[in-house]
């Protein structure tokens, strides 16, 4: 739709999965959900996320894969991958930052979020979105997500990767970029179980 | 989506088509010049052989100028 | 093409299948333009062809042929031979006393053998009703575009040969 954007923001969301379901009922990958849902740190806390793929400008997705499969159209959705060209490599899957792109090894296929297309090119809502109770996938005018407390943000950096999406994040007011340093989350030292092995 | 980018896009391609076109009708009158030539020359008249292949030459050139405009990467009317 | 290419920092192949289909109507569009480039190249070459043969022609020298000897045949009667191959059927007239042409006998139209007609003095063509004037070969009516060739004839002494095509 013209003048919206997609907004995610994690710290909203309650685990109700309703946009899990949503999701599954559409006709092209019925009964398989397009969105990633997370369970952040399932045994410490109830806290969820739910994300969808971020359609990023430069999608890593389509410069990794192998085939030209994944293309990203006029409108700046980054399309799921060609059914006729994907071979079920996992380039993509390995490739994304985020962990969006899926593959399916019944069909060998990638399957992932496109936003909702067949709905969004002809001026309605995503479904996640449109279900989403606490609206922690909004899809709604820029004027509209002013009035919240976070801000939105499109700027990430993975290590020395800047990547720009166009879905946003809501982040804290005052932060400009989501920075994250794969290194940070290596885990070292006494914990049998994560350490990799030296 | 991205409705006022597209209308320079859609600006870039008309002209990229009109190109092609004229380079087919170039096509088409070299290859009617070619036949005429090759037909007039076994006929025994060799005075027309000069100037069609000048002219040919010329069609040539004119073809290779418009494939230079549609191959360049026209960076601002492509944006993304 | 490589050098037509303006330098960009993207590699070829990145720019040839390009992940946005904004930019793929464009590969498309380019390839066929340089194939119809290639294909006005070889149109321009074919007529270079036909210069190089126009000026690097040699017209083939025969060696002459007897076609007869003088008072061999009536006046207004004609003689049948091949000039300058076996294959290449020609047509002797004796318009006159003294005075004999020649002039090979496939028809400029579509390559029927041409006849004497004694009665209406030219040369017919059976198959359209093409005439050709005995004197130079011109066309006097009917579809053939171009005059007979004559065939040019030597006299030495009483015998009549064949030494060469004029060209019209």
């Amino acid at each position: 739709m013209h003048g919206y954007e997609f907004y995610v923001d994690p710290s909203r969301c309650i685990g109700c999965q309703s946009c899990v379901k949503a999701c599954e009922e559409c006709d092209t990958h019925r009964g398989t959900s397009m969105v990633n849902f997370d369970f952040i740190d399932r045994g410490g806390t109830t806290a969820s996320a739910a994300y969808v793929c971020w359609h990023c400008e430069e999608p890593t997705c389509a410069m990794a894969c192998p085939t030209d499969a994944i293309k990203k159209g006029d409108d700046g959705i980054v399309q799921s991958s060609l059914q006729s060209r994907c071979i079920g490599c996992s380039n993509c899957v390995l490739a994304c930052p985020f962990g969006i792109p899926k593959i399916f090894p019944e069909y060998e296929q990638m399957m992932k979020c496109d936003m909702c297309y067949d709905r969004t090119s002809v001026d309605k809502r995503p479904m996640c979105a449109t279900v989403c109770p606490s609206q922690a996938l909004a899809y709604v005018r820029p004027e509209e997500i002013a009035g919240r407390r976070e801000k939105p943000t499109n700027v990430f950096r993975f290590g020395n990767q800047k990547v720009v999406t166009r879905v946003h994040m809501m982040v804290p007011a005052g932060t400009d970029t989501v920075s994250l340093d794969a290194l940070d989350y290596v885990w070292e030292g006494s914990d049998v179980a994560f350490a990799q092995p030296q | 989506m991205s409705n006022h980018e597209s209308s320079k896009q859609r600006r870039g391609l008309v002209a990229i088509n009109a190109a092609i076109t004229f380079i087919i009708i170039l096509l088409i009158v070299q290859i009617w010049l070619l036949g005429a030539t090759l037909e007039t020359f076994l006929a025994g008249h060799a005075g027309a052989v000069i100037p069609a292949a000048i002219f040919s030459g010329l069609g040539f050139l004119g073809c290779l100028a418009l494939s230079v405009f549609v191959a360049r990467p026209d960076h601002e009317s492509r944006k993304h | 093409m490589s050098l037509l290419r303006s330098p960009s920092k993207e590699p070829l192949w990145r720019e040839e299948f390009s992940v946005f289909t904004s930019d793929e109507r464009y590969v498309t569009r380019r390839q066929f333009a340089k194939f119809l480039t290639l294909a006005s190249l070889g149109m321009f070459v074919g007529n270079l062809w036909v210069l190089a043969k126009a000026f690097f022609a040699r017209t083939p020298s025969f060696p002459s042929v007897e076609v007869g000897e003088a008072g061999e045949i009536p006046v207004r009667g004609i003689k049948l031979f091949t000039y300058p191959t076996p294959k290449d059927h020609c047509i002797l007239i004796r318009t006159g006393e003294d005075e004999y042409v020649a002039y090979s006998q496939k028809c400029t139209h579509l390559s029927c053998a041409v006849y004497f007609s004694a009665k209406e003095d030219r040369l017919e063509c059976p198959c359209h009703q093409g005439f050709f004037s005995v004197r130079d070969g011109s066309v006097l009516q009917g579809p053939p575009p171009r005059p007979l060739p004559e065939i040019t004839l030597d006299r030495n002494g009483a015998r009549l040969l064949a030494v060469g095509v004029k060209e019209s």
